[in-house]
């Protein structure tokens, strides 16, 4: 029986209007995982590919093929004030794979605490990265602090995206 | 919450084409929660309440809801844990974000699949499992580094985890009236994530000896990492494996 992760990503923030969420299951895997077709199929064991015979390539799942172009892309979103400054989120995809999340902008005025940025939202990607190329997890727990700058501009940035 | 939320379902891809009702209002329910319990938000019913301009027989009941159990959480933690503690009125943040992601889990129960994880910036609720034969694994930032993970543990249910590695100090210890984090990572697995929730802020703040609170709590169990990269976890921690760290062994399991 063939297995598939659907993996919808969404920000759940503090400014209204930009809540428009994507009703389609998204499919959000990163670049580098497992390319066994169906993330989960083998349960822990990475090798034990035989729940998907039909051997679809890497990508995953869900993917409603809708008008997504098959290609490298990038969106940046709208810059937002943030804690400390002004920043906007920047976001590849191939197709609607997710292959980075970066800060694209960032205007802190010399403030230091903004070397801390990359500390609030970036590991949350980072982290479900990690759990995608892994094999052995699905999820990650940690600490976590999401400036709602930073998620309503990466949202922004994932609609631009048709993600 | 400010926060972003991400939906794992694990399902027969036959089934792709049907899940977005129970998507939708699990996503509708994170927004409603954030509508109603944001301290951010002038408007919002919590704010309201914490001006003083509503009464809580007056505001929705989910607000109620959620200060009950915060009550509950207060009182299991032994105060630790105590969102009325801080200047500037009732602040549930530390139980709402669980609360709202284990809601949003419920009605995922709904969509014809075998496992969903929501993962709430970090505190995960989790059902089903993730493929025949096997259980969610589910990682622990390690919190000096958070490439890396510093434990993996096999989850039925839900974990939380607490720490000031991102944030910066922002812990309040209601005992002593000061922000305060005595533990670099503390987590908490359970039956309910806003539980679990409070519970890893009360151990975070108050450290390793709360370990021996929580062996106490029924279903509750805890994973602490201190300062010095010291881990120590209760003793039915569904703990999986432990990532070796370079500058010291791991340290025997607390016991109650």
């Amino acid at each position: 029986m063939k297995r598939s992760k659907y993996v919808f990503v969404g920000t759940a923030l503090g400014v209204a209007g930009v809540l428009s969420f994507h009703t389609a299951p998204a499919s959000l895997t990163f670049a580098s995982s497992p390319t066994n077709g169906t993330p989960t199929g083998g349960g822990s064991a990475p090798t034990t590919t035989s729940g998907s015979p039909t051997g679809s390539p890497t990508t995953a799942p869900v993917t409603p093929s809708t008008t997504i172009p098959s290609g490298s892309r990038t969106a940046t979103g709208p810059s937002v004030n943030y804690n400390f400054g002004v920043l906007s989120v920047t976001v590849k995809a191939t197709g609607k794979k997710v292959t980075s999340v970066t800060i694209g902008t960032l205007n802190d005025g010399g403030n230091y605490r903004s070397q801390s940025i990359d500390s609030m939202a970036i590991p949350i990607l980072e982290r479900e990265a990690m759990a995608a190329q892994s094999a052995n997890i699905q999820s990650v727990s940690g600490a976590s602090y999401t400036s709602a700058g930073f998620a309503q501009s990466l949202q922004s940035a994932l609609q631009q995206l048709g993600i | 919450m400010g926060t972003i939320v991400t939906i794992d379902l694990y399902g027969d891809p036959s089934v792709a084409n049907e899940l977005d009702p129970a998507l939708q209002l699990a996503v509708e329910s994170l927004h409603d929660a954030d509508d109603v319990f944001s301290t951010w938000k002038p408007e919002s019913p919590l704010s309201q309440l914490r001006r003083g301009e509503i009464e809580l027989a007056t505001a929705p009941p989910e607000v109620r809801e959620v200060l009950e159990a915060c009550g509950a959480a207060r009182e299991l933690s032994r105060g630790w844990f105590d969102p009325w503690s801080l200047a500037g009125g009732v602040d549930p943040t530390g139980y709402v974000k669980g609360w709202a992601a284990q809601r949003a889990l419920h009605l995922l129960l709904g969509a014809p699949v075998f496992g969903a994880v929501v993962n709430a910036a970090g505190d995960i609720a989790t059902f089903g499992f993730p493929a025949e034969n096997s259980s969610f694994q589910v990682g622990i930032t390690n919190p000096s580094d958070r490439q890396e993970l510093t434990a993996i543990v096999s989850l039925n249910g839900c974990i939380a985890t607490s720490g000031t590695y991102e944030r910066g100090p922002h812990l309040f210890d209601p005992h002593s009236g000061e922000f305060a984090s005595r533990l670099a990572s503390a987590s908490v697995t359970g039956p309910d994530l806003g539980l679990a929730d409070a519970l890893a802020t009360a151990l975070a703040v108050a450290g390793t000896d709360f370990l021996t609170v929580i062996e106490e709590v029924t279903e509750f169990e805890a994973f602490a990492v201190t300062d010095d990269g010291e881990r120590q976890w209760t003793s039915g921690f569904p703990l999986l494996a432990l990532a070796t760290v370079r500058d010291q062994g791991p340290r025997p399991p607390t016991r109650g």
